[in-house]
């Protein structure tokens, strides 16, 4: 039950993606695009500290793990390359995290497709900008 | 153990990664097994078996409160750990090469 109310949320998101994008002004979209681009990266950090320390953090940092964060592929490949499989647990920290912050169900149990949950994220912040 | 078994057994389940970041958001916290696993959500039997991982690699460390078997984090063994995992990262190129 869980799993279909998570899913049927996301397609609802998605479902509503393109009029939420295209109803935004670029103005609107940039600064939409900048915040989540932000929420993202701040979680990121957060994420990778809380769960690895802090001293791990600034050494992944100045790898450039997050620079271009919110290229999920991008991420992901870097966080397999440093991690292998233990990439998806932090992806899946991040993705409860932003969760939580932007007010979307997270369902642990589901499987997780990181892209797809940060389209996700994201059109609810294009949302949050529509509404401003 | 080296840094690279430290992170695999450190990130080897999502339940771990919880607990982990449980214990690292509040280092002084003294729980129970249960209470743990209310803290990140799941079942007692869903972190047992995690639980018993961290304490055999000594991030956790366990004492008896009364009649409670409780466990903490071991602030030492941790950073000693993590200062393990930092070293080995840093020997570590983003995209696979060493």
């Amino acid at each position: 039950m869980a799993v279909r109310a998570r899913e049927s949320n996301s397609t609802d998101l998605h479902g509503n993606s393109e009029s939420v994008s295209a109803s935004l002004t670029p103005d609107q979209r940039f600064a939409a695009e900048k915040a989540f681009s932000s929420v993202l990266v701040n979680t990121v950090r957060e994420a990778v500290g809380n769960a690895l320390g802090h001293n791990v953090l600034e050494i992944l940092t100045s790898k450039g793990l997050l620079d271009d964060a919110s290229n999920s592929r991008e991420f992901d490949r870097k966080l397999q390359s440093l991690f292998g499989n233990g990439a998806a647990v932090l992806e899946r920290i991040v993705v409860k995290d932003l969760s939580r912050k932007l007010g979307i169900r997270y369902d642990s149990e589901a499987r997780l497709d990181y892209e797809k949950s940060l389209e996700t994220a994201k059109e609810v912040c294009f949302v949050g900008s529509r509404l401003k | 153990m080296s840094g690279s078994e430290v992170l695999s057994t450190l990130l080897a389940s999502e339940v771990r990664g919880d607990i982990l970041v449980l214990f690292h958001r509040n280092p002084g916290l003294i729980d129970t097994v249960d209470g743990v696993a209310r803290r990140v959500g799941r079942t007692t039997i869903a972190v047992i078996s995690d639980v018993r991982e961290l304490l055999q690699l000594g991030v956790l460390r366990q004492k008896r409160i009364g009649n409670s078997e409780v466990v903490f984090l071991d602030r030492a063994k941790d950073r000693e750990l993590l200062d393990s995992v930092a070293s080995h990262l840093k020997t570590v190129r983003i995209g696979g090469e060493k």
